[in-house]
């Protein structure tokens, strides 16, 4: 039997990866807090250790207004603007 | 810039999803073990020492290539002959609610979109988090497994279209831990032809309408929008109403005008308005005559401690029972007197709440928790013309509060045949 997919296509669209530093000596690293409870403090430390093994200049940290939200634009352009690399808190 | 993704291991599949959705299925999502929320600071941290060289290693190098199989499906599919074989595969693709489903052949989708004017490769909304489109196809085959009929179809691509308004807010309704899920409100002519039950076990069993409409929705989200449970759906328990939500307002018993009419439709149009809603909370008041006096039994089940709305706003619902709706109506009180008045009343004493959820609610809420004297409440809305008002059910002296994930706001569509 054949049946009509239930899921159907995807708008999903194409993207690449941007391109990775080779160290992160010098480098400025961004944290996105996603507002969840405890995740500021699981990407500061993982900030400082990064800084100190590896050499990073500064880490920033910005946040999201809530965490059932998405970050807005503004925040996301200065984060691009401010930072080579990022790292970002998803769910709980 | 080079970006890696931190979680706990018990949502990898959520951001895989999200990253797949989003056109990056390679991303680097390093985990840590779950929980980091509800313990002490301290203790969430000490998590990232463990996973530093990892995070140190997906930022400066490339990431390896990820298959995106799966990510883009459409057409046709085969699938077992037999019924009872069918129920069991449909439940491994992730396709199933657990319930027995009917297969969407060719021929019985065909059949379901003879309940439309529309299209079938029309896309009625691209629905999160996979960025599904829904096509009116795609809709048809959910119908069709949810037992649905051509006659339903409207109801079901209207309350599909408001589901995708920004406003609801679908992304986080799909794939919280919190147990909401669409409700649908149908109001207005067709409610009555196609029997969709505004009275006695309105949110109950039995009526074919409600249960197969609000099916086909659910089944909508599950499969076109992405969200499986125990997977991108990440609720921790769910709740009954994740199978099929749906009621109509009794009109004829509501002495007020219907939430349609309150929203600028005509009494003429029939519309669906969503919402992303908790179960239903029974009120039990068989004693009390007057408006007052229920809205206290009201306020008693509304404002508690543990409620999304109390902080994170939105529109808890209050469905009336015919009864009590006719006891607030009795000295001539209007909807909005009703909201209004338990508004007022629906307060938690601040000392109420743990000193840890006031520091998590102060940061999310500031306005409404600043007052930190010994007489502060905050209220289960921001606003009274939040508090939603219908009137539904048979005899009893019953209603219901129905409170929701609170970062979303209800939508009300016409439902166009």
């Amino acid at each position: 039997m054949d049946i009509v997919d239930p899921v159907g296509s995807s708008a999903a669209p194409s993207r690449s990866l941007a391109s990775r530093p080779a160290s992160l000596e010098g480098v400025t690293i961004a944290l996105l807090d996603n507002s969840k409870p405890n995740a500021k403090e699981v990407l500061e430390r993982l900030g400082a250790l990064l800084a100190a093994r590896a050499g990073a200049r500064a880490v920033r940290v910005w946040s999201k207004p809530g965490s059932s939200v998405a970050a807005t634009a503004a925040v996301l352009e200065e984060i691009a603007r401010s930072a080579r690399v990022a790292l970002t808190a998803s769910a709980d | 810039m080079a970006c890696v993704v931190v979680g706990t291991d018990e949502f990898l599949p959520l951001a895989r999803a999200q990253s797949a959705a989003r056109g990056l299925p390679e991303l680097s999502v390093i985990t840590v073990p779950h929980p980091i929320g509800g313990i002490a600071p301290g203790a969430a941290a000490a998590k990232a020492e463990p996973v530093a060289t990892s995070v140190l290693r997906a930022l400066t190098s490339a990431p390896s290539a990820v298959s995106a199989a799966g990510a883009a499906t459409s057409g046709m599919r085969g699938a077992p002959s037999d019924l009872d074989e069918f129920q069991g595969w449909l439940i491994e693709q992730g396709w199933g609610d657990g319930l027995p489903a009917i297969p969407p052949t060719a021929e019985r989708v065909k059949r379901m979109l003879a309940g439309t004017r529309r299209e079938p490769e029309e896309i009625v909304a691209v629905l999160v988090p996979r960025l599904g489109r829904a096509t009116i196809e795609a809709v048809a085959a959910n119908a069709v497994m949810a037992g649905a009929l051509p006659e339903h179809m409207p109801v079901i691509l209207a309350a599909v279209e408001a589901l995708a308004d920004p406003s609801f807010n679908l992304q986080a309704v799909q794939t919280t831990t919190h147990p909401c899920s669409p409700l649908l409100i149908v109001n207005g002519p067709i409610a009555r032809r196609l029997g969709i039950n505004a009275a006695g076990n309105a949110l109950g069993q039995g009526a074919r309408a409600n249960a197969v409409i609000g099916r086909a929705v659910r089944l909508t989200l599950q499969n076109v929008g992405g969200a499986r449970p125990g997977k991108e759906d990440r609720a921790t328990h769910g709740h009954p109403g994740k199978y099929s939500y749906c009621l109509a307002e009794n009109e004829a018993a509501s002495p007020w005008e219907p939430l349609s009419v309150e929203r600028g439709f005509s009494p003429a149009d029939s519309t669906v308005t969503v919402c992303g809603s908790e179960a239903p909370h029974n009120i039990n008041d068989h004693g009390t005559a007057t408006p007052e006096g229920l809205v206290a039994t009201v306020v008693g089940t509304a404002a508690t401690t543990g409620s999304n709305n109390i902080y994170l706003g939105g529109e808890p619902l209050i469905a009336l029972g015919p009864e009590h709706a006719a006891t607030v109506a009795s000295t001539g009180w209007k909807k909005d007197d009703f909201r209004g008045a338990v508004w007022d009343a629906a307060g938690v004493p601040r000392d109420r709440f743990t000193s840890e959820n006031l520091a998590r609610f102060e940061a999310i809420y500031p306005e409404g928790f600043q007052d930190r004297s010994s007489a502060a409440v905050l209220r289960i809305a921001r606003d009274w013309r939040d508090i939603m008002v219908i009137v539904t059910g048979g005899a009893g002296k019953h209603s219901a509060f129905i409170p929701t994930f609170g970062a979303t706001r209800s939508v009300t569509r016409k439902i166009i045949e």
